[in-house]
């Protein structure tokens, strides 16, 4: 028999003392914390922003310090109706509630001032599970910028397009974002928003790009090995935002060189929809915004990039592509 | 030259497991409420009074448990954390049993791991939930209060 010893956090005003607000990806963060290393840690996301209330989540964070209160595991997540649960390393747990857009953490001391366990899993996990609630649809895509103009390149899992980001990068793109893309509505435009994460490239990339040898890969949350890299570090140009004006699906596929076929709009919906988490029905105006999003975007040009070539190479046939002009006039 | 169909995927993605399809329902009576058991294991419905089917409970006593059984979480059960928070609560015992509990909309939900076996869950669990649920549901809203001498295990 195992004798059960409970714990309990209760989450309101008199455990949580201390407030602040902060902007990530589009979105507006209000946090309350028992712990002022969570608010040191978040500090370097402090941008005074208005609050608009349909865009912005509350955050509830308790710190535990306690060492043996919860035990190290895998990532593990799962979600019903409207909560998600979540265990993320090291040693914390975050529940996230779609209907009222709050989250409710307890967070390792270690976690709590971590800025890369924010920057790299909290922040983004947390906009890639709420996101849609709050005006922000996560679509499975990197972004990079060329003369003022967003592109977004997609593609399975497996397809390269974190490696052809990168080849992107290094030949003079902007990289908004490498994995994953949060793209809101804007005045007049869609706007694609990066985390400023790094890049994930797998081991084997280290054959196209001789800079990775001076890093080291570790284990990713999906449990890869994995080279994590600040495209900052590769002397690539990084920015947050970008406007998505067309867009490129990264086709690996054995047909010799590297080929460019124009993408239906109904091709290019089918992918973001499937390509996203489905959402319950719990939170209609949530997947009703999304639709909206896929929609408007679908209605961009897009193109299949079928390819066997280098990443640099598939890199600059995008490039000569976009300098002659052919997207703005297919 | 005739696009390939490589480059997408064929099927919403669910990573959450949110949409596991749970087919088997029952109604029972704990105390005062009504509860819709719905769930994808025949061993999740529990060995409770059922509702008697003559009798039509106001909608405001009855409760939703949505219970899943998670066949990819083999560990076993952990010392429960609860986090509290306005009429939310939720209640971990590491990936083995997860639950939340929204008494607003009057639901139960949770997921219940491969290694949780039939007597801990008949023996631990189920008075758990129904403790839970008396005291969510009940007039009292104050903080559960669940004991720590409660037991659960392998002897």
């Amino acid at each position: 028999m195992i004798n059960i010893v409970t714990t309990k956090f209760a989450f309101d005003r008199t455990t949580l003392p201390f407030r602040t607000d902060f902007s990530a990806a589009g979105t507006t963060w209000i946090l309350s914390t028992n712990s002022l290393e969570v608010l040191r840690t978040v500090a370097d996301w402090r941008v005074p922003r208005k609050q608009i209330p349909n865009k912005t989540l509350e955050m509830e964070i308790v710190v535990d310090g306690a060492p043996d209160n919860s035990r190290e595991r895998k990532a593990h997540f799962r979600g019903v109706r409207h909560l998600v649960f979540a265990f993320i390393s090291p040693r914390s747990f975050v529940a996230y509630d779609l209907a009222r857009r709050r989250v409710h953490a307890v967070l390792s001391t270690t976690a709590a001032g971590d800025a890369c366990f924010w920057k790299t899993l909290l922040i983004p996990i947390t906009i890639g599970i709420l996101g849609t609630t709050v005006g922000v649809v996560p679509l499975h895509c990197a972004c990079l910028e060329r003369n003022g103009r967003g592109l977004l390149v997609a593609g399975v899992s497996g397809a390269g397009k974190s490696t052809l980001a990168a080849a992107m990068a290094l030949l003079g793109f902007r990289i908004i974002s490498d994995d994953w893309t949060y793209v809101s509505k804007g005045e007049t435009d869609l706007v694609a928003h990066g985390l400023l994460a790094p890049v994930k490239l797998l081991p084997d990339t280290v054959r196209f790009f001789s800079e990775l040898r001076n890093f080291t890969p570790s284990t990713a949350l999906n449990g890869e090995l994995a080279y994590q890299i600040d495209p900052q570090s590769l002397g690539c140009e990084v920015g947050e935002t970008s406007s998505p004006r067309a867009i490129f699906f990264l086709d690996r596929c054995s047909t010799g060189g590297c080929h460019l076929l124009p993408c239906p709009s109904e091709q290019v919906r089918t992918y973001f929809e499937n390509s996203a988490e489905r959402l319950p029905e719990e939170i209609p105006q949530a997947k009703a915004f999304r639709t909206e999003v896929i929609r408007t975007l679908a209605a961009r040009p897009a193109w299949i990039v079928r390819s066997d070539a280098s990443p640099q190479e598939t890199a600059r046939v995008i490039e000569d592509f976009l300098l002659e002009g052919d997207y703005a006039t297919v | 030259m005739q696009p390939s169909e490589s480059w997408r995927y064929e099927d919403p993605l669910d990573v959450l497991r949110r949409f596991i399809p749970t087919p088997l329902r029952a109604r029972y009576r704990i105390e005062s409420v009504g509860v819709t058991v719905e769930t994808n294991d025949f061993g999740l419905l529990p060995a409770l009074p059922l509702q008697q089917p003559d009798l039509h409970p106001r909608e405001e006593s009855m409760v939703d448990w949505k219970l899943i059984r998670d066949h990819d979480s083999h560990g076993m059960l952990e010392s429960p954390r609860f986090l509290t928070a306005g009429s939310l609560t939720i209640v971990e015992m590491g990936t083995a049993c997860l639950l939340g509990m929204d008494r607003e909309r009057r639901e139960l939900l949770g997921f219940i791991g491969a290694g949780v076996d039939a007597r801990t869950y008949r023996e631990f669990l189920v008075p758990f939930l129904c403790e839970m649920t008396v005291q969510g549901f009940s007039t009292d809203q104050s903080f559960l209060s669940f004991s720590s001498g409660r037991e659960f295990g392998d002897d």
